[in-house]
Order: C-alpha cells, then sequence, then structure tokens
C-alpha cells in the first residue's frame, strides 16, 4: 500500500513541524475559554455538552475549515516548489498515491491536534462542575476531525490541481469564503434560481435546498452536531437527511482529491 | 532487451524545443555519459525517463516498459538521483533511507546504506541542517535502496568536493560491477570520462555525438585546434567557419578564436575568417584534447573539470555561461 507509506512519511513530517503543538494548544486554549463562559453558577453541574455547542458557536465551524486550508493548501505545490516532490516520486510512487497520502497523512496529523486539544480540556473538566457525557463529547471530537479532513482533502485536491504556490494560496481563500461566510447567500441565490422547477423533474424544492445546504461540507457538520447534541444522531426524524449529510462529507473526502489527480495527472512536473 | 531506449523523442515547451528527435539507446550493464552544457536538455530528457515530463512526441521505454504506462512499479528497479530535489527538512537522513526502504519494500540495512555514502556520523541529525554535499549523499543513498538494475543520475557530483566527486565514481564502478547499468548526466567532461564506456554529448536538445571515451579520442587525434589571436570577433563570425568542411567546431572569447578541424581544413579557416574582415594577428596550432573536442561539439558551452576537480579553464577556453559549478 504505497499510498499508506506516504502518508505514514507525511504524518511522521507534520507532527514534527511547529504548527502542530501551536494547534493543540489552540484548541485547548479555546475549549478552556468556552468552558470559562458556560461555566455553572456554584452549587449547580452543567453538562459538557453545553461548552461544546458554546464553541461549535463561536468558534469550530469558522475555524477549523480555515486551518485545515491552510495547513494543507501546500500539500503538493510546496513540495514541488522545494523540489521534495521529485524524491517522493523517483521512489515507486505513483501520483495518485502522492494526493490520498497527503490526504491522509495531514488530516491525520490535524486531526491528532484536535484530538488531543478537545480531549485533554475535557479531563479536566470532568473533574470540576462539568457533568461528561463521554459517547457525545468524543463523537463531536470526532466530526470536528471529520469536517477538518474533509477540508484537508479539499485543499490537497486544489493543491494538486494548482499550477503555482500562489495560486494555490489564492484558491485555498477563496474557497474559504466560498464555503464558510458566502454559502448562505449563494444558496439561497441558486434556490430562487432554480425555484420553480418545471414539473417534468423529480425533484422538488425542499430536496433542492436541502441538496445545496448540505453540498457545504460546513453544514452537513453543524447537521450533524445538531443531531448529535439532540441525542438523535442517525436516528429520530432527520436520520436519512443525516444520512445524507455524512455521505456528502465522504463524497468530498474522495471526489476533491480525484478531481485535483485528474489535473496533475496530466501536468509536466 | 535495452536498459534505456528513446526513439524520435522530441520535446517541446511552449515555443521552446528542449529535445528534438533524439534517439539513444543505453545497454544493460553499460556505464552511459550523458554529457552536454547547462541547458542542452539533458534534465528534460531525464525527466521523461521519470515520467516527470511526458514526451510531446516519440516514445520512452525505461527496462523495455514504455514509461507513460508502466506505472509506479517499474520504480521499484531504478534509483534514481534527481536534480534540484530538496530533502524534507524535519527528516533525520536515516528517516529518508527507511522511507526509501518502506518504499520499494525491501529489507535493507539503513545504517549500510548511511555507511556506504557517508553519512553514519550525520544519520540521527534533521537532514535540514545538511549541506547541499550531503543531500546529494543522502539522495544517492535512497537511489542505491534495494540494488535497482537500473541507476538514473541526474548530474550526480554537484555539490560534492572533489573527494566526494571520486567517492561517488567509485560507488558508479561498484553498482556496474554488480550488474547494474548506470546512466548518468553531467556537464563536466572529468567526470565521465574516468568511468563511462559509452558517452553520448547533447548539445541544444540533439545528440550530436555518441562514442566510446576511446572512439571520442581516436576522433581528437586526428583533428587540430587552431588558435587564433584577432582584432575583434562575435560568435556570428563563425557562423561561416562552422559551415566549412572540415570543421567539428569553433569557439570565440574576446580575441581568441579557438576552431577545431581536420589539418587541411586550416587555410579555408583562415581565409574565410579574412573574407569576413578580421585581422588576424597570430595563429597557433595543437593537437586537440579530448576537452577541445567536447567543447567544439558544444560551440564552446561546456565546463573541462580535469581529475581531482579544479574547474579547469583551459588556456583559451571560452568564459562557460553557467558559471557556477
Amino acid at each position: 500500500m504505497s499510498w499508506l507509506v506516504v502518508a505514514r512519511k507525511d504524518f511522521e513530517d507534520s507532527i514534527r513541524s511547529r504548527w502542530l503543538v501551536g494547534l493543540t494548544a489552540v484548541f485547548v486554549l479555546l475549549i478552556s475559554a468556552a468552558a470559562y463562559f458556560a461555566r455553572p453558577e456554584p452549587g449547580q453541574e452543567v453538562s459538557a455538552n453545553a461548552i461544546l455547542q458554546l464553541a461549535g458557536d463561536f468558534f469550530v465551524g469558522t475555524l477549523v475549515p480555515l486551518i485545515a486550508l491552510v495547513v494543507a493548501y501546500n500539500a503538493i505545490t510546496g513540495e514541488q516548489d522545494s523540489g521534495s516532490l521529485k524524491l517522493l516520486l523517483s521512489l515507486p510512487h505513483s501520483r495518485g498515491d502522492v494526493v490520498f497520502g497527503k490526504v491522509a497523512g495531514r488530516s491525520a496529523a490535524l486531526s491528532t491536534a484536535i484530538i488531543a486539544g478537545f480531549v485533554l480540556p475535557a479531563i479536566v473538566l470532568a473533574i470540576g462542575p462539568f457533568t461528561l457525557e463521554i459517547g457525545a463529547y468524543l463523537g463531536y471530537t470526532l466530526l470536528v476531525a471529520l469536517l477538518a479532513s474533509v477540508f484537508v482533502a479539499i485543499a490537497v485536491g486544489w493543491s494538486a490541481a494548482a499550477p503555482s504556490q500562489r495560486i494555490a494560496l489564492g484558491g485555498a481563500i477563496g474557497l474559504y469564503f466560498l464555503f464558510v461566510p458566502f454559502w448562505d447567500f449563494i444558496q439561497l441565490r441558486l434556490q430562487l434560481a432554480i425555484g420553480s422547477l418545471p414539473e417534468w423533474v423529480p425533484l422538488t424544492s425542499e430536496t433542492v435546498g436541502n441538496l445545496l445546504f448540505l453540498a457545504n461540507p460546513s453544514s452537513a457538520y453543524s447537521g450533524l452536531t445538531g443531531a448529535l447534541f439532540a441525542g438523535e444522531f442517525l436516528s429520530g426524524e432527520t436520520a436519512s437527511l443525516q444520512l445524507s449529510a455524512l455521505s456528502m462529507l465522504l463524497f468530498w473526502l474522495l471526489a476533491a482529491p480525484l478531481v485535483g489527480l485528474l489535473i496533475f495527472e496530466r501536468r509536466d512536473l | 532487451m535495452s536498459a534505456i531506449q528513446l526513439s524520435r523523442v522530441t520535446k517541446r515547451f511552449g515555443d521552446v524545443v528542449a529535445v528534438r528527435e533524439l534517439d539513444l539507446t543505453v545497454e544493460p550493464g553499460e556505464i552511459y555519459g550523458f554529457l552536454g552544457p547547462n541547458g542542452a536538455g539533458k534534465s528534460t530528457t531525464i525527466n521523461m525517463l521519470l515520467d516527470f515530463v511526458r514526451p510531446t512526441e516519440g516514445t520512452v521505454e525505461v527496462l523495455d516498459h514504455p514509461v507513460e504506462t508502466a506505472g509506479a512499479e517499474l520504480r521499484e528497479r531504478i534509483g534514481v538521483l534527481p536534480e534540484g530535489f530538496d530533502v524534507y527538512s524535519r527528516l533525520s537522513g536515516r528517516k529518508h533511507i527507511e522511507f526509501a526502504i518502506e518504499s520499494k519494500d525491501v529489507d535493507d540495512d539503513p545504517d549500510e546504506i548511511l555507511e556506504r555514502v557517508g553519512l553514519r556520523e550525520a544519520a540521527d541529525r534533521d537532514a535540514g541542517g545538511y549541506s547541499k554535499g550531503m543531500r546529494q549523499r543522502l539522495a544517492l543513498g535512497m537511489a542505491l535502496v534495494g540494488e535497482p538494475e537500473l541507476l538514473i543520475l541526474d548530474e550526480p557530483s554537484s555539490g560534492l568536493d572533489p573527494g566526494g566527486a571520486k567517492e561517488m565514481r567509485e560507488i558508479v564502478e561498484r553498482e556496474a560491477d554488480r550488474g547494474a547499468t548506470v546512466f548518468f548526466s553531467s556537464h563536466v567532461l572529468g567526470q565521465v570520462e574516468a568511468v563511462c564506456d559509452r558517452v553520448g554529448i547533447l548539445h541544444e536538445g540533439e545528440l550530436v555525438t555518441e562514442d566510446s571515451i576511446e572512439g571520442l579520442r581516436a576522433d581528437s587525434d586526428t583533428e587540430e585546434t587552431l588558435i587564433l589571436t584577432v582584432d575583434d570577433a562575435t560568435d556570428d563570425d563563425l557562423t561561416a567557419v562552422r559551415a566549412l568542411d572540415g570543421v567539428s567546431g569553433a569557439a570565440v572569447d574576446g580575441t581568441t578564436v579557438t576552431v577545431s578541424c581536420e589539418s587541411g581544413a586550416k587555410t579555408d579557416v583562415i581565409s574565410t575568417l579574412s573574407a569576413a574582415g578580421i585581422e588576424i594577428q597570430d595563429i597557433e596550432t595543437e593537437s586537440t584534447s579530448l576537452e577541445e573536442l567536447f567543447l567544439s561539439y558544444t560551440d564552446g558551452e561546456g565546463v573541462v573539470e580535469k581529475e581531482g576537480g579544479q574547474t579547469g579553464a583551459a588556456s583559451h577556453e571560452p568564459p562557460t555561461p553557467e558559471g557556477s559549478q
């Protein structure tokens, strides 16, 4: 499994870099800040989920995609600029091994920072006036890691397709604005544009709306975490919608690097 | 059966033709020196062997497989020292070798490889702190992993001191003794001369000559070098000289014109230059050395390096455009 060898090397390389330690510290600080704001009145106990909900509202959905794009936008272009890509491709790795190995290695590295950054403070919180629902807390942490991995996959795919480092960076910034602040607006516009579908199209405008909503990994993720906190993860009324959200995340995880690879395959290095 | 076979290969980058209708065959077990000045198309050719770059026309086969369709498995049988590469600065030298071992799925001993390329002492340091020469040794070590059938080395001596360049040659010879084919490029004749069974000289994307070192020497023996001191001459003035029968090359450096030619062509050369309005102040004749032959094939764009590694300013050698090396 050649891509696994590439993934392991990329992971080992990434965890030696200072950004990973820095990010872990940032996550610990942000969770601690959320805990401070969500702290209960003396004598009362609050679920640790409240911290996560606060954290979710105030930084996870906006910050995690940004961090993922920043750590991964140069995954391929950076190696091409420095020349280490030549060393990598001189060994028996295909370009596909490189792209998917990078997605796996960098996702694993970023997920390590996220899991450490979320779980370390939880241990401290559990001793304090918080009740920890371990299942929900871990589930949430893993969903954050999945969200991060999806944006890593998008960034690596873009990095493989981009002809230069500058375009890779510009594209990553563009993708961030597309998916995070502007999506609602774009979704609304698209929905209005296709609001009146002809009768023969077997889609209701509600389906189209859901599809557009879920096409954005950030909203697919927030749908899933909402259900998780409501105790209805992959069950209850929205079960099929959640399943679509999860499928959409997995789709991005594979499709974005694949499209990048198709362009990367054709390019002279 | 051949180790490398290029058939009518052309590579264009936009309007620039980097390699033009190149036919080249490297036989199994030989050491082939791919010689030419910087910018002649050597790296482009090597990049096509590795499928980094795809030919505009023609076919490229390595170990009897077309590289474009062979996939990554082909590189399990090849060791590569690429040009213009960089190491992973946060990983140690040993990690790099281990990575190559895992990638090729072999069970070599990393220490043995590190020892061979002289990096045993520095093995556990981050490669980011390595000098250019050490990085070169590290990449060579990665290329040696798995006893490859074919070694492709792009400018292997760059960044190495004379001692390092000598060790590099010894490693190349040892690999050839083991039965490996070695294909290496250089813009320095001295490095190629000492070890190669056969040499190909590439100039402006075309193979201008291909022969054994002995064959080249025999050529150079029948040639003479005419060294003319003139009032003033430009490279354009030499076009007519190069077109003469019996002239294999000409170069100008300030007021010195160097022409490699058969003895019978000397008077033609002198009259052609006079006809172009160039005043000839002094004439000297020498028998041509191998170095001069190389320079003549590449219109003076080459670096002649004597054994031991000093960049040789042969007395009448034109300045080299690449300068550094």
